[in-house]
C-alpha cells in the first residue's frame, strides 16, 4: 500500500462516518452511503481498474475520467445548490415582508 | 377626476437621510398618498421623516430595491389603491410626472406607464457614458422581455389596478426593472412610455447605480433568465 493510498483511505472513511452520523434516518440514505464508500475504497486499492473503465468510454486515462465526470457532478450540484438559495431567498423575503407589513406605522403630521 | 389620495407613491428607501425628507415634502404636496419602504437604512432617515403623514414600513434586514418596491406593491393594494407609482428617495425625479403619468396612462388605455428620460419633451443632464450603458440595457432588456423601451432602468413607473395584479417581483435587487418588462410582456399588460425629468445631482451621481454596476446587473438578469 502506497501512502497515498492510505490518506485517501482514510478520507474515505471519515467522510463516510460523518455521512452515516448525519444521514442515518433512512435506510437507503445508509445503502447509498456505504455504496460510495465501497467504491471508493476499491478504486483506492485497484487503481488499475479506473484506467479499464476510462478506456471502456474512450478516455486515455483514469485520472482524467474522474475529473471530467467531477466537473460535471460539481457544476449541476452548483446549479441545484442555487437554485434551492433563491427558493430560501424567496421564502425569507416573504418573512421581512409580511413583518414589515403588518407593523406598518402611519406617521401623524404635526 | 381621480382622487390623488388613492394614488399611491412607493418610495424605496436606504440610508437617503440627506435627501429623503425633501423628496417626500414634494410628492405630499401634490396630494398623493406616499408608502415610503425603508429598505433597513442605519442613517436614521427614519427620523428625518417624522411629522409627515406617511405610511412608513421597515424591512428588518437590507433586501433591495426590488423588495423593497414589492413590499410596496403589497402594502398599496391592501389600502385599495387604483395607481402605484414607483419613485426613487434620491430627488432625481419630478413629483410634477406623476400627474401627466396619470393623464396618459387614462389616455392611452394602458396598464403600466414607464418613465423615460430619452423621449423628446423629457430633460436630463444624464452623462454620455450613462447614456451609452443605459442604451445597451434597453437591448438587454429587450431581448430578455421582448419590449423596447426608450429608456432603461428609469425608476418612474405607473402601474393600474391590473398590472399591480399581475406583476411579482422577485428580484429583490436592480434586476427588478428588467423583471417589470418581462412581466407586462408575459401578461400581455397594455404599456406607455412618458417623457419624464431626471435630475443628476452631485449627491444622486455619487450615490446612485455606477456605469460599473451595468455588469453586475447583467449577471444578475442571466441568473433570472436561467433560473425562473
Amino acid at each position: 500500500m502506497t501512502i497515498i493510498q492510505i490518506i485517501l483511505t482514510i478520507g474515505i472513511v471519515v467522510i463516510t462516518i460523518y455521512m452515516y452520523l448525519r444521514l442515518r434516518s433512512s435506510l437507503l440514505d445508509v445503502i447509498l452511503v456505504a455504496l460510495f464508500f465501497a467504491a471508493g475504497i476499491f478504486f483506492v486499492l485497484f487503481p488499475e481498474t479506473t484506467n479499464k473503465l476510462a478506456h471502456w468510454v474512450g478516455v486515455s486515462r483514469g485520472a482524467d475520467l474522474l475529473s471530467y465526470s467531477s466537473i460535471l457532478f460539481l457544476f449541476f450540484l452548483i446549479l441545484k445548490l442555487y437554485a434551492r438559495l433563491r427558493r430560501v431567498e424567496q421564502k425569507f423575503t416573504e418573512l421581512v415582508r409580511n413583518k414589515s407589513i403588518e407593523e406598518a406605522e402611519e406617521f401623524k403630521q404635526n | 377626476m381621480n382622487d390623488n389620495r388613492s394614488i399611491f407613491v412607493i418610495i424605496p428607501c436606504y440610508n437617503e437621510a440627506r435627501v429623503v425628507r425633501k423628496t417626500v415634502a414634494d410628492v405630499l404636496e401634490k396630494g398623493y398618498s406616499v408608502i415610503l419602504v425603508d429598505d433597513c437604512s442605519k442613517d436614521g432617515s427614519k427620523k428625518q421623516l417624522t411629522g409627515l403623514p406617511i405610511y412608513y414600513l421597515r424591512h428588518r434586514v437590507n433586501l433591495g430595491q426590488g423588495a423593497a418596491l414589492q413590499t410596496g406593491i403589497d402594502f398599496a393594494k391592501k389600502k385599495g389603491a387604483n395607481y402605484i407609482v414607483t419613485f426613487d428617495a434620491d430627488g432625481q425625479h419630478d413629483s410634477n410626472d406623476i400627474a401627466g403619468m396619470i393623464k396618459l396612462i387614462e389616455k392611452d388605455k394602458s396598464d403600466i406607464v414607464f418613465g423615460s428620460r430619452f423621449l423628446p419633451g423629457s430633460k436630463t443632464n444624464a452623462s454620455g457614458s450613462r447614456t451609452f450603458v443605459l442604451n445597451m440595457a434597453r437591448y438587454i432588456n429587450y431581448f430578455v422581455s421582448g419590449i423596447l423601451l426608450s429608456d432603461a432602468y428609469n425608476g418612474l413607473r405607473l402601474l393600474d389596478r391590473k398590472a399591480a395584479d399581475n406583476i411579482r417581483l422577485t428580484e429583490n435587487k436592480m434586476a427588478h426593472a428588467t423583471q417589470f418588462q418581462v412581466l407586462s410582456a408575459k401578461n400581455r399588460l397594455r404599456y406607455s412610455e412618458y417623457p419624464n425629468n431626471i435630475q443628476y445631482t452631485e449627491y444622486s451621481s455619487g450615490k446612485g447605480l455606477r456605469n460599473w454596476d451595468g455588469i453586475k446587473i447583467f449577471f444578475e438578469i442571466l441568473l433570472y433568465k436561467i433560473f425562473s
